[in-house]
């Protein structure tokens, strides 16, 4: 009541009059003038805003057809997405987690008497959890990639924190821990193999949520390259940066913080590394059983 | 496949909220569970809006692309995905009706349906249970609310055209589809049909 007495003093229109538009404000029934009013009204009053959704609702009741949406929407709907100006390179590092390549044409259709459904790259983690891949294409939205910004940001400082604290000899502290965090009981360990390449790096998950990177045995670049490591999260299937490894890997640290990871890479990139959509040509890849 | 198929059973169960949730962590599978579960929906009203099956169809992908590129914009606190997708849909169609092309193409359909014995609301409810409680609804309502209601939202008119084709004063028309659609959700309601409770 407040809000209308509100409104009243405002001016801005009759009460009563736009409460009788509210109706044919939620059909679409009034002029552009009369809705630029309704919704000014709208927005300071709840209980009207309320009335507008009640009716919509009721609406949606009356539109149920049970109609299919033809053939081919679906995929004129993930070409258009696709088609982003800022999409990441067509193969993503997300594609080969865990292990399968990227592979445009696995789309399946939804189940009996729904329309096409969507790409489909589910996989089974050895942990029995199934999850879909990261989507192969990413565009920009603006308040809505907080969670992967944020593991990606909270992996990524605790990695570029310990880089100064690498170690490659075994008398070093950290690559003592690590043999100790590798061979606890509980440890999540992984080896990261490359396809035709024998060399491996080797991942560490402790129970504290310490992990480790043995990216040792890899090549070195040349120094327009860096290794890059990424983390598939247990509960969104995100693939996020955890952080560069230089073009002269050895023993890094990182930490996990109330995160679950079920699979890390290792891709090549263009130095300093990329935000996401990594390169997947010979990426190394394992998943956590 | 197999694994396929329990990754699209993981999403089936969740409601839509969830649904959005993942959405906007770009979880391309849940689009398409949100795709699967109202892409009908949207191309049924969209067709029947625009008479258009083509035009029906960029309605749907419109809606849904706005939806991965803007998931923050649905509130499940005010309403259902499907209210919420069949508004945009409602929308851009009333949209494209308005301009003075598709206008000509409606008032052609129009034609064609009165011939063909005008449309009936009840009879294009996709579900019978739920069919039956609008239709039941429906009745419960004057001859003159239930035109004015048809005749804004699916004929896209707006009350003024409304008023002016019924040949009645536009504040009665006005108060018809207002009065009229709080009658059907009190009708729905007492039959247990569950209207817009959110997500």
């Amino acid at each position: 009541m407040t809000d209308n007495i509100d409104f009243m003093n405002d001016g801005s229109g009759d009460v009563r009059e736009l409460d009788e538009l509210l109706g044919a404000y939620a059909l679409d029934a009034v002029d552009p003038d009369e809705a630029r009013r309704v919704e000014d009204y709208l927005a300071s009053n709840p209980r009207a805003a309320d009335e507008v959704q009640q009716h919509r609702e009721v609406a949606t009741m009356l539109a149920f057809t049970g109609m299919d949406a033809p053939d081919g929407v679906w995929e004129r709907i993930t070409d258009e997405l696709e088609g982003g100006d800022d999409v990441g390179p067509s193969g993503s590092v997300a594609g080969l987690l865990p292990f399968d390549p990227p592979d445009a044409d696995r789309r399946v259709a939804a189940g009996s008497g729904s329309p096409t459904a969507a790409p489909v790259t589910g996989e089974q983690s050895d942990s029995g959890e199934h999850r879909d891949n990261v989507v192969p294409f990413r565009r920009r939205r603006a308040g809505t990639f907080l969670l992967g910004a944020a593991a990606a940001a909270v992996l990524a400082i605790s990695a570029v924190v310990v880089l100064d604290g690498r170690a490659s000899a075994p008398t070093d502290p950290i690559a003592e821990a690590y043999e100790v965090a590798r061979d606890a009981a509980g440890a999540q360990v992984t080896d990261l193999a490359a396809a035709g390449s024998d060399v491996t790096a080797t991942g560490v998950i402790g129970l504290d949520g310490q992990g480790y990177i043995d990216a040792s045995s890899l090549p070195s670049l040349d120094e327009e390259q860096t290794y890059q490591l990424w983390g598939v999260l247990s509960d969104t299937g995100d693939v996020v940066s955890i952080g560069i490894l230089g073009a002269d890997p050895a023993l890094e640290t990182f930490t996990v913080d109330g995160i679950g990871v079920d699979a890390l890479a290792i891709t090549i990139e263009q130095a300093p590394g990329v935000i996401s959509d990594g390169n997947p040509d010979g990426a190394y890849v394992g998943t956590f059983g | 496949m197999e694994r396929t198929e329990d990754v699209r059973r993981e999403y089936t169960d969740v409601s839509d909220a969830s649904l959005v949730v993942s959405i906007g962590r770009y979880q391309q599978l849940a689009l398409a569970e949100a795709y699967r579960r109202h892409a009908g929906a949207v191309f049924g009203l969209a067709k029947r809006l625009l008479g258009d099956a083509a035009r029906a169809e960029e309605i749907v992908q419109e809606v849904f692309v706005r939806l991965w590129n803007e998931p923050n914009r649905f509130d499940p606190d005010r309403g259902t995905l499907r209210s919420f997708l069949l508004a945009h849909a409602h929308g851009r169609s009333i949209d494209l009706i308005r301009s003075d092309s598709a206008r000509k193409r409606r008032e052609e359909r129009e034609v064609r349906e009165q011939a063909d014995g005008g449309y009936d609301v009840a009879h294009e409810v996709w579900d019978m249970a739920l069919a039956e409680h609008v239709r039941s609804a429906l009745d419960e309502l004057t001859a003159d609310e239930r035109s004015a209601i048809e005749l804004a939202y699916f004929g896209g008119l707006t009350y003024r055209e409304v008023a002016e084709r019924l040949d009645q004063p536009e504040g009665t028309v006005k108060s018809r589809i207002r009065t009229g659609l709080k009658r059907l959700r009190a009708e729905l309601s007492g039959a247990g049909v569950t209207v817009g409770t959110g997500a």
